[in-house]
């Protein structure tokens, strides 16, 4: 089960069972994806680190998420609106 | 002559109750026209026939009661209940707005930021004026039942004090109140937080002007001796309406001002 994450990015089909999430409603799971990806990339870029290490978010926001959302949250960054703490 | 063979209270027939539901309708309609037809004629009028008949509605009944008698002890029982179950359909009515309020504030949405407050929504300091509130209303929960012991001991003077002070501290919250409305930095259009807060606090405060006119009307029944040591079921009614209003408060100020915060 203690995979390397490497390989679990590898093998990666789509989002898997993440147990903080356990309903239906999956809502939670991919705002709190799209915002750990953003933060984690925003930490990594100020201490001059491998943004790759964000890479697993990036995929399960991208299966999870519907594109609207992603598009509208993206529109709201750029435009400094964006109502999450990043 | 004929009497009854009971203690009940038979009424003469009344038109209040027809010229109460008549200001329903004007009231209602009223709200129609000044929301989508910018005119206040309807509304006014409602308001003017309702209070007309709750003037004279509840002048009737104590003609009735402390004038002609008709209050046995089996008819005051029938007024309890009848206010009992009035504060227990308030109960309901505001748990509705609690309700509304946890429904979104323990699951704050993405649009919010996620979060409670939500982004961009700077709440009042529980520890200011919303505490000084509290203790407003806690002290006037004191005064009242100081007012109520005084009655019961007929203690005139003491009963029109205690009462007194009661008044002016419902006064004071609404004042406190009012200027804390002019201090937030949010508006009632301000996402489900503003709605939330002015629904549930809005309509708090309206119950206690509603409140705070009962035991004015108290006041001025006991100048004019209407209650009794024994009997005075309208300062009571009026008494149980203030504590419910002040525990509703107290659940306000413990969801929305503390929590919430």
């Amino acid at each position: 089960m203690a995979e390397d994450i490497k390989t679990k990015i590898r093998n990666y089909k789509t989002a898997p069972f993440d147990s903080c999430f356990p309903n239906q409603n999956h809502t939670r799971n991919c705002w709190q994806n799209y915002l750990d990806f953003h933060r984690c990339e925003k930490a990594m870029t100020a201490k001059g680190g491998n943004v790759s290490v964000c890479e697993w978010y990036w995929r399960v926001y991208k299966s999870l998420c519907p594109i609207f959302w992603v598009s509208t949250w993206d529109d709201h960054q750029a435009e400094g609106t964006f109502p999450g703490k990043i | 002559m004929t009497h009854q063979m009971h203690a009940y209270h038979m009424v003469n027939p009344s038109p209040w109750p027809l010229t109460g539901a008549l200001s329903a309708l004007l009231m209602t309609s009223g709200l129609i026209m000044w929301f989508h037809f910018n005119s206040l004629m309807l509304l006014i009028l409602g308001l003017a026939t309702n209070t007309l008949t709750m003037y004279q509605w509840w002048r009737d009944i104590i003609r009735e009661g402390t004038f002609q008698g008709h209050h046995t002890p089996i008819v005051q029982k029938g007024l309890r209940y009848g206010m009992i179950l009035f504060i227990i359909s308030e109960v309901f009515f505001f748990a509705g707005f609690f309700w509304a309020f946890y429904h979104s504030s323990l699951a704050p949405t993405p649009e919010l930021g996620g979060c409670w407050p939500p982004t961009g929504i700077y709440p009042l300091n529980p520890m200011e004026v919303p505490l000084l509130n509290t203790s407003v209303l806690l002290a006037s929960g004191v005064s009242i039942t100081w007012a109520h012991h005084s009655l019961l001991e007929g203690n005139r003077k003491q009963m029109l004090q205690a009462l007194s002070i009661t008044i002016m501290l419902g006064i004071y919250f609404t004042l406190l109140q009012m200027s804390e409305y002019f201090e937030t930095s949010f508006t009632i259009s301000d996402s489900v937080y503003g709605s939330t807060f002015f629904m549930a606090t809005g309509f708090h405060g309206l119950h206690v002007i509603i409140g705070s006119t009962f035991l004015t009307i108290c006041f001025f029944r006991q100048l004019k001796f209407h209650f009794t040591s024994n009997h005075h079921f309208g300062f009571e009614a009026a008494a149980w309406y203030w504590h419910f209003v002040d525990v509703v408060w107290l659940f306000l100020y413990v969801s929305i001002y503390w929590w919430g915060s």
